[in-house]
C-alpha cells in the first residue's frame, strides 16, 4: 500500500467543500495499537496509515453522527462524510445503502483492497506488544512486523484474522476512490467456519452455545461497534413491552445473542467486528456466518453486495415455494 | 384508560361443535374467578338472536365495557359481535374472540385436553381485552365509475350490468376490438347457437351505450389509491388510423403493399391479414388498425414513393405521426376479466403440433369449420402433401390439462364439450369421415351437456378410453398409438386429422396485472378470489373483483353468470356512494421509525409510502400507513427491525400479556 498516495488523495478529499470530514485509520498511542482518525483538514491527512492491522470498520461511525436539535432557523450541516473502506468494510456501506440508513450522495467512499488483516490477539500472543508504536506491513510471504527497530517477517496463515480467512470480498465492491490496485480474491473454505459446529447433534450444540452465552458480560460492545446495529431506539433496551431483562444469567443472554443475530441475519456483512471486540470471546461470528450461510443458500440473497437489491426482510413473494418452512 | 374494565365472557356451546369436546360450563365457572370479570356465560348459540341479546342485556345492566366471545374464528362472527356490542353502545373493538373451535375442540376429542386448553384461550383473551384501545372507523365518498379491464364476453357483460344500473364504465381492452376468445368461437355447446350471432348484439351495445367509455386498443399502465378511490392511467396505444375519420370501408388494407402477408390472429394464423389490418368483420369499433411491426412505412420508414393506404382513403385518416395517449381518470371499483390463453400444444411434443401441418388445436378446428373462418367454413386441412378433405378424423381430449407433466393439474371444464361438438360439426359437414375421439373421462356437468354427449355419440362418433402416446406419420397419414383401456388393447389408427382438445392456461401478461392491483395467484396460477365458496368474484383487495377465465377456466354460462357477480359487487360501494374504511389498521412510531423502508417493499396492499418530516431541524423519511389501504394484516411489523410499525389491536404491549396469560398456566 503507498501510503503517499492514500494520505494525498485524503487531502485532496478532506480540502473539498463539500466534504465534512474524512474517517481513517491513524496509529495508536502504543503497540499494536490503532485509533480511528476523523480528519477534518488537509494537514492531519498526513497521519493516516493502511496496513494489517487496521481491523476497525470505520462504516459504523457514519450513522453514530450526532444529531442534537437544531436552534430553529439553523440549516443542518449536509456536507458529506468521506470514508476508507476495506473490502468488507464497503459491504457495510453498501448494506447501508440497500436499507437506506444513509444517502449515497452523503458518503465519499475510498475504497482500499485489502489482502486481509491480523488477528490481534494471535498478534500479541506470538510477538508480544511494547510500548513502542509497532508497524506491520503487507509483504510477500505475509507480514513484515518493525518494531523496536527489528524486521520480523511473518507468514500470513499465521497471523490472519479467521474473518479474512473466510472472505470473498477484499475488494471494495462500492467506491467514488480507489487507492492502490485491487487484490487477487483467495478461495475461502465452503463452510465458513461453521461445519465443526453444526455437525454435532442438537444436544451438543446447546452445551456448546450454553457455555458460550454463559460468558455474555451484555456489555453490548458487539452491538455498538456493528455498522448495523444504528437503531436510534434499539427495542432490546425498551422497559415496554421487555423483551429481554436486563439481568445477565443465561437465559436473557442467549435472548439477547440470538435476537441481535436475528436482527442480523441477510444484513450482517460479515467484518467480524462483533466478534474482535467481545470481552468474553463469544464465537459470534459463527453465528453470522451460519445465519449468511442460510440467506444465500435458501433465498439467494447476499447483503452488502448490490446497493440496488431489495432488501431481504423486504422481500416477500407470495409465490414463494417456502419448502423449508413448515 | 380512564374506566376500570368490565368484561363479560359468552362461552358458545355451537351445538355439540365445541360442547361435545368443551365443558362449557366449565369455562365459563372458570372465567367468573378472571380479573375484571364480570358475568360469565354460555349460550347454544351465542351468534343467534337470543344469543346476541344475551350480550346487549348484560352490557346495560351490568354496565360491560369489553367483551369476551369464547366461540369460533374471528374469520366467522367477529363483524357479527362487533355489531352486537356497537348497538348497546360499546366500541366495537372493545371486542375480543377466544377461538375455542377451529383452534381447540375441532382439533381435539378428548374432553381432559380441550377443556384446559380452551380456558387457557379465555385467560389469554381477558388478558388482552383489558388493553384494547377503542377505534373509530371513518367514511370516505366512493367514485360511481368502475373500470372492466379485459373485454371479452366477461367484461362486456359485467359493463352492461353495470352501465345499465347507470354508473360509468371505463372498459379497456387490449386489441384493437372487443370480443375476446368467444368472438373467434363457431357454434356454441350444447344448444348449437352461433357464437356470433348471440355475442355481436353485445358488442355492439357496449360500444354504443352511453355510460361505456371503450378504450380499445389500450392497456391499462397504473393502477393507485383504494376501494371507493382508484386512480387510473390507460395507455391508448396509437392506432396510427385517425379513429373518428376512418369509415372502416377497408380500402386501405386492400392496398396495402404487404397485403394478406401476416397471420391473422384471429383465425389463430390460418388466415392473412395485412399490415393494416381490421381483427375480423364484426369488429367493434370497426376501425382499422396499423401494426406497427409490420408496416413497411413504420419499420422501414419508406414505403414505395408514398403509403399506398394514404393515397386510397378517401377520409385522410392515415396517420403515421399518431402517438400513444395517456389518460387519466378516478373509479370506485375495478373488475379484472383478463381471460385465458389456449395451452401450447408444443409442450406435449409426442402429439407432433410442431412438426405436421394437419395436427390442430381445438381453437384452429373453431376457426375452420366457421363460415367466416379462412377456409368458409369448408373442413379441408394440408397433410403435408395436398389439400384434403379428410376422412378419418381424430380429437385428443385433456391435452394440457389434468396433466402433471406440463404443470397443469386442473381440469379445463370446456374441452369435453366443446371437442364433443366439433364432432357434430364434422359429422354434419362430412357425414362419411370416421371419427373417433380420445378421452380419459367424459365430463358433461352443465345443464344440457350429458343430453348433448348422448347426442353426439349416436351420430356415429366413436369414444375410445385411453390417452394416445405418440401421433406419427406413415405414408400420406398420421398414426394415432393409444391404448383401449376398456378393452386393454394397443391401437393404431390412421387419420388425416387431428385436433388437439387443448386445455386454458392463465395468461402470460397476467403477472402485469398482479403487479398493478397486488393480486395473488392460486395453486393453479389463475387469479385468487377472496373465498373459494363464500367470496368467488373478490379478491383481496377490497373494491377489485374477478370475472371469466382469469379466476379459472370457465365455459360461457359460467363467465356470463360470475361476469354479472362481479358487476353486482362492485356496483355495492357505487350505490351506497361510501365505503367504510377499517379502524384496525397499522400505525407508525415516527420518532423510532429509522426509514429503512422494509414496510414499504413489503406490504402486500401498497398502503405505506415514505414521507419527510422534520425532526428537530433535520428532514428525516419516516413511514407512513395509508389507512384506507391498510388491511391490518401485520407483516410491516414483522419487517420491522426497530418495533415501530405496528397494527393496532395487535400491539406488542396488548400481545404478550395475552401470551404470558397463556404461559402461566399449567
Amino acid at each position: 500500500m503507498d501510503l503517499d498516495k492514500l494520505r494525498k488523495t485524503a487531502a485532496e478529499v478532506v480540502a473539498r467543500e463539500d466534504v465534512r470530514y474524512l474517517l481513517g485509520w491513524k496509529k495508536g498511542t502504543f503497540g499494536y495499537r490503532i485509533a480511528p482518525g476523523f480528519v477534518e483538514d488537509a494537514e492531519s491527512a498526513a497521519e493516516l496509515i493502511f496496513s494489517p492491522l487496521c481491523t476497525a470498520n470505520l462504516a459504523t461511525y457514519l450513522t453514530l453522527t450526532e444529531k442534537p436539535p437544531l436552534p430553529r432557523g439553523q440549516e443542518p450541516d449536509d456536507r458529506k462524510v468521506a470514508v476508507m473502506v476495506k473490502g468488507c468494510d464497503s459491504r457495510a456501506v453498501t448494506q447501508l445503502l440497500i436499507e437506506k440508513g444513509i444517502e449515497r450522495e452523503s458518503v465519499v467512499i475510498i475504497g482500499c483492497p485489502c489482502p486481509g488483516v491480523v488477528d490481534h490477539e494471535l498478534l500479541a500472543e506470538k510477538y508480544p506488544e511494547t510500548e513502542e508504536t509497532a508497524e506491520l506491513k503487507w509483504s510477500d510471504k505475509g507480514f513484515l512486523l518493525l518494531q523496536n527497530g527489528e524486521e520480523t517477517e511473518i507468514a500470513r496463515d499465521e497471523l490472519l484474522a479467521e474473518k479474512c480467512r473466510l472472505c470473498r470480498y477484499p475488494n471494495p465492491v462500492v467506491s467514488d476512490i480507489m487507492v492502490g490496485e485491487p487484490v487477487e480474491t483467495w478461495e475461502p473454505d465452503d463452510d465458513q467456519g461453521v461445519a465443526e459446529v453444526e455437525g454435532k447433534n442438537a444436544e451438543v450444540r446447546w452445551e456448546y452455545w450454553q457455555e458460550q452465552f454463559s460468558n455474555c458480560l451484555r456489555c453490548y460492545s458487539c452491538r455498538n461497534v456493528c455498522p448495523l446495529c444504528y437503531c436510534e431506539d434499539c427495542i432490546l433496551d425498551r422497559l415496554n413491552p421487555t423483551w429481554i431483562y436486563r439481568s445477565v444469567n443465561f437465559s436473557e443472554n442467549t435472548a439477547f445473542n440470538l435476537a441481535r443475530a436475528f436482527h442480523l441475519a441477510g444484513r450482517c456483512i460479515e467484518c467480524g467486528e462483533c466478534e474482535r471486540v467481545c470481552p468474553a470471546n463469544i464465537p459470534l461470528g459463527k453465528l453470522n456466518r451460519k445465519l449468511a450461510r442460510e440467506v444465500r443458500e435458501k433465498y439467494g440473497f447476499e447483503p452488502g453486495v448490490d446497493p440496488e437489491a431489495e432488501p431481504f426482510q423486504a422481500s416477500y413473494k407470495p409465490d414463494d415455494p417456502e419448502e423449508f418452512i413448515l | 384508560m380512564s374506566e376500570k374494565p368490565k368484561v363479560g365472557v359468552y362461552v358458545c356451546h355451537c351445538g355439540i361443535n365445541i360442547a361435545s369436546t368443551v365443558d362449557v360450563e366449565e369455562i365459563a365457572s372458570f372465567a367468573r374467578d378472571l380479573p375484571n370479570v364480570e358475568v360469565a356465560r354460555t349460550y347454544s348459540y351465542m351468534c343467534s338472536d337470543p344469543g346476541q341479546n344475551l350480550i346487549k342485556e348484560d352490557i346495560r345492566e351490568h354496565g360491560l365495557n369489553r367483551v369476551i366471545v369464547a366461540s369460533c374464528s374471528p374469520r366467522m362472527h367477529e363483524p357479527t359481535f362487533r355489531k352486537t356490542i356497537q348497538e348497546a353502545g360499546v366500541n366495537p373493538y372493545f371486542l375480543e374472540m377466544a377461538n375455542i373451535r377451529e383452534q381447540c375442540s375441532w382439533v381435539h376429542d378428548d374432553l381432559e385436553v380441550a377443556t384446559p386448553k380452551a380456558k387457557k384461550l379465555v385467560a389469554a383473551s381477558v388478558a388482552k381485552v383489558r388493553l384494547l384501545e377503542a377505534l373509530e372507523e371513518t367514511e370516505v365518498d366512493a367514485e360511481p365509475a368502475t373500470l372492466v379491464i379485459g373485454a371479452g364476453i366477461a367484461g362486456i357483460q359485467a359493463a352492461l350490468d353495470i352501465a345499465d344500473a347507470g354508473f360509468k364504465v371505463y372498459l379497456v381492452e387490449k386489441t384493437p376490438s372487443v370480443g375476446g376468445r368467444m368472438a373467434q368461437l363457431d357454434k356454441t355447446f350444447p344448444t348449437l347457437d352461433c357464437s356470433a350471432c348471440i355475442l355481436t348484439p353485445k358488442m355492439v351495445d357496449c360500444a354504443g351505450h352511453p355510460n361505456i367509455e371503450l378504450m380499445t386498443y389500450s392497456e391499462v399502465e397504473e393502477i393507485g389509491g383504494y376501494i371507493g378511490n382508484f386512480d387510473v392511467k390507460v395507455r391508448k396505444k396509437a392506432r396510427y388510423v385517425d379513429f373518428d375519420k376512418c369509415t372502416g370501408c377497408g380500402d386501405c388494407a386492400n392496398e396495402c403493399r404487404v397485403k394478406d402477408r401476416f397471420p391473422n390472429e384471429f383465425d389463430q394464423g390460418m388466415g392473412k391479414r395485412s399490415a393494416v389490418y381490421l381483427p375480423f368483420p364484426q369488429a367493434v369499433p370497426a376501425k382499422y388498425t396499423i401494426d406497427p411491426e409490420q408496416c413497411l412505412y413504420l419499420t422501414k420508414g419508406k414505403c414505395g414513393k408514398a403509403p399506398k393506404c394514404q393515397e386510397v382513403c378517401g377520409v385522410g385518416a392515415i396517420d403515421f405521426e399518431q402517438e400513444d395517449e395517456f389518460v387519466e381518470f378516478k373509479v370506485g371499483a375495478v373488475i379484472v376479466a383478463t381471460g385465458f390463453d389456449p395451452f401450447d400444444p408444443s409442450k406435449k411434443p409426442e402429439y407432433g403440433y410442431d412438426d405436421y401441418p394437419n395436427v390442430i388445436t381445438g381453437m384452429e378446428m373453431e376457426r375452420l369449420v366457421s363460415a367466416s373462418g379462412p377456409t368458409g367454413g369448408k373442413i379441408t386441412i394440408n397433410n403435408g402433401e395436398e389439400e384434403i378433405e379428410p376422412k378419418e378424423v381424430a380429437f385428443i381430449k385433456c391435452v394440457g390439462s389434468r396433466d402433471e407433466s406440463v404443470g397443469n393439474e386442473y381440469c379445463s371444464r370446456v374441452c369435453c364439450m366443446y371437442t364433443a361438438k366439433q364432432a357434430h360439426l364434422v359429422r354434419e359437414k362430412l357425414p362419411d369421415a370416421n371419427i373417433r375421439i380420445y378421452y380419459m373421462d367424459v365430463r358433461a356437468f352443465g345443464k344440457g351437456y350429458e343430453e348433448f354427449y348422448d347426442r353426439v355419440r349416436r351420430e356415429n362418433v366413436r369414444y375410445i378410453r385411453g390417452n394416445p402416446s405418440e401421433i406419427f406419420k406413415r405414408g400420406n397419414k398420421l398414426v394415432v398409438k393409444a391404448e383401449n383401456t376398456l378393452t386393454s388393447t394397443p391401437v393404431e389408427d390412421e387419420v388425416d386429422l387431428v385436433v388437439l382438445g387443448v386445455g386454458m392456461e392463465p395468461r402470460k401478461e397476467m403477472r402485469d396485472i398482479m403487479d398493478l392491483l397486488r393480486l395473488s395467484q392460486s395453486q393453479d396460477r389463475f387469479f385468487l378470489e377472496a373465498h373459494p365458496k363464500l367470496a368467488p368474484v373478490d379478491t383481496a383487495t377490497d373494491g377489485v373483483f374477478l370475472a371469466g377465465c382469469c379466476q379459472g377456466p370457465k365455459d360461457i354460462p359460467d363467465t356470463v353468470a360470475q361476469a354479472k357477480g362481479a358487476a353486482s359487487s362492485a356496483m355495492i360501494p357505487l350505490a351506497r356512494g361510501k365505503v367504510t374504511i377499517s379502524a384496525q389498521v397499522a400505525e407508525v412510531n415516527e420518532a423510532t421509525c429509522r426509514g429503512c423502508g422494509f414496510c414499504v417493499e413489503i406490504c402486500p396492499y401498497s398502503a405505506i409510502e415514505m414521507v419527510t418530516v422534520n425532526r428537530f431541524g433535520y428532514e428525516i423519511e419516516v413511514a407512513r400507513v395509508n389507512e384506507a389501504l391498510c388491511k391490518g394484516c401485520g407483516s410491516c411489523s414483522a419487517a420491522c427491525l426497530s418495533d415501530s410499525i405496528q397494527p393496532k389491536s395487535f400491539r406488542d404491549w396488548q400481545i404478550l400479556p395475552q401470551i404470558a396469560a397463556l404461559g402461566a398456566m399449567k
